[in-house]
């Protein structure tokens, strides 16, 4: 069970997240601030669904009144309605006084279930009749208690496909998605990866009372082309580790979990490099005209390419300078064949295979794009200790 | 059986380039049965932390790819 939360939380210091599915969030965050109709966040583990619950909650006129959290998983059929709308002395074995439930405690403010796709069957039916009616009944009682609380639904799966399965009532589910909210994961929103990184490193950083050290580019490389199953909260942890475990003054690839170097070995190579240094000037700033990479930048697997660029209209009267597209292409093509080559050790087929072409194709493109064998990655290990 | 020095050499050549990046690298020092035993060059050799980390999950990677392997030892 989780208590009315501590996190302290205004729009602009949670404003992590500077890719464009992140900023409609926002966006949409603010425009139901005001609601008083329920919403339903969904989004997978580890996205954010409880602080944006919490977010909604502190932006709404109820700021002032307690929310309340309540997982709709940790709880047993039995148990959850008690939990939910309290119990009267004597109601069961154990029940030795009244006990109000965790609508009751949350009368003038905001309560957020999350998981709700793991409350039961029978228990959903009472729930829409909460929701409907906007009372509530302790088990054993029969006075019926008006509440006044606004309800934030949150849940990893898909409610819609759980109606159709026969898992999920479908009353209960219109009933809870009026303000639909999706978070997008992680790994589809890698702009955002190191703007997070900075926020949690300062924070970590800053309860042992130290600056936060910068950051090597090659750990930027290895957060920014991991998938992060796990999420903000998987970031948020891994930033904690560096934070605990680095005391050389720098942020390098040894703070990194070697289970994120491995994870991100396997993910493609980011075109668009990104820096520390750039980001925190870069957030309350208007989106930047689109760079095109250099080669070079294209050369190192630095930072993710936004799976949606944003364009910004160019300003009046400034005409950029002519790029050539064919030229361009060709660079990306190159950079992701000689990606390719590196990882599966410069076996061609095997390279082909990733990148989806026909290895016939793939010998052509090598020669198109100019390049010779990849890098000497299958040389004399001794050769390399030396660093 | 002995497990061939290349199997161990490829797990590790998968974590490489972002060592190399940061001026390290882990070199493979011998095979013997079914261990190995490697070591941390360059930048982060002296850091005990990327000892822990690096001990633990390249361990774990190379167990996961070669199920019999046994121990890895961090020189």
């Amino acid at each position: 069970m989780m208590m009315p939360s501590q996190i302290p939380v205004t729009m602009e210091s949670l404003v992590v997240g500077k890719s464009q599915r992140m900023r409609a969030v926002f966006e949409f965050l603010r425009v139901i601030g005001n609601s008083e109709s329920t919403v339903l966040i969904t989004g997978e583990s580890g996205t954010g669904k409880e602080v944006t619950a919490t977010l909604i909650h502190q932006n709404s006129r109820r700021r002032h009144h307690p929310f309340v959290a309540v997982s709709c998983a940790l709880f047993t059929e039995t148990l959850i309605e008690s939990e939910l709308f309290g119990h009267e002395r004597g109601a069961f074995t154990g029940a030795i006084k009244d006990r109000p439930g965790r609508f009751e405690m949350a009368e003038g403010g905001t309560i957020f279930l999350d998981d709700i796709d793991d409350v039961p069957l029978a228990m959903q039916v009472k729930l829409l009749r909460v929701l409907q009616n906007r009372t509530v009944e302790r088990v054993g009682g029969t006075r019926t208690i008006p509440i006044n609380v606004r309800v934030i639904a949150g849940t990893k799966r898909d409610l819609k496909q759980m109606v159709s399965d026969g898992r999920f009532r479908e009353d209960l589910y219109y009933r809870l998605n009026v303000l639909p909210v999706a978070l997008p994961p992680l790994r589809e929103r890698p702009e955002d990866i190191p703007v997070l990184m900075d926020h949690f490193l300062r924070r970590f950083f800053r309860r042992k009372n130290e600056d936060v050290p910068p950051v090597s580019d090659a750990v930027m490389q290895a957060f920014t082309r991991y998938n992060w199953p796990g999420n903000v909260r998987e970031l948020e942890n891994a930033c904690e580790r560096i934070a605990q475990t680095c005391g050389c003054g720098a942020v390098r690839i040894g703070c990194v979990a070697a289970s994120i170097l491995f994870g991100a070995a396997q993910q493609p190579p980011r075109t668009v490099s990104i820096h520390m240094s750039d980001i925190m000037s870069d957030i309350k700033k208007p989106e930047p005209p689109l760079q095109f990479p250099t080669a070079q930048e294209l050369e190192t697997p630095v930072a993710p390419p936004a799976p949606a660029p944003t364009f910004a209209p160019p300003s009046a009267g400034v005409m950029p300078a002519p790029i050539s597209l064919d030229d361009r292409v060709r660079e990306f093509e190159a950079s992701l064949i000689r990606w390719a080559l590196r990882v599966t050790h410069g076996n061609k087929s095997r390279a082909a295979a990733l990148l989806q072409i026909k290895r016939s194709t793939l010998g052509d493109r090598i020669v198109r794009c100019g390049l010779t064998e990849p890098d000497e990655q299958q040389h004399d290990p001794a050769e390399r200790a030396a660093v | 059986m002995a497990i061939e020095k290349e199997r161990i050499q490829a797990v590790l050549d998968r974590v490489r380039p972002f060592l190399q990046a940061d001026g390290g690298d882990i070199e493979l020092l011998a095979v013997e049965g079914r261990s190995a035993s490697v070591r941390l060059t360059g930048v982060c050799a002296g850091c005990p932390a990327a000892h822990m980390t690096l001990h633990d999950g390249i361990e774990a990677a190379i167990r996961t790819e070669i199920p019999e392997f046994d121990t890895l030892q961090v020189a």
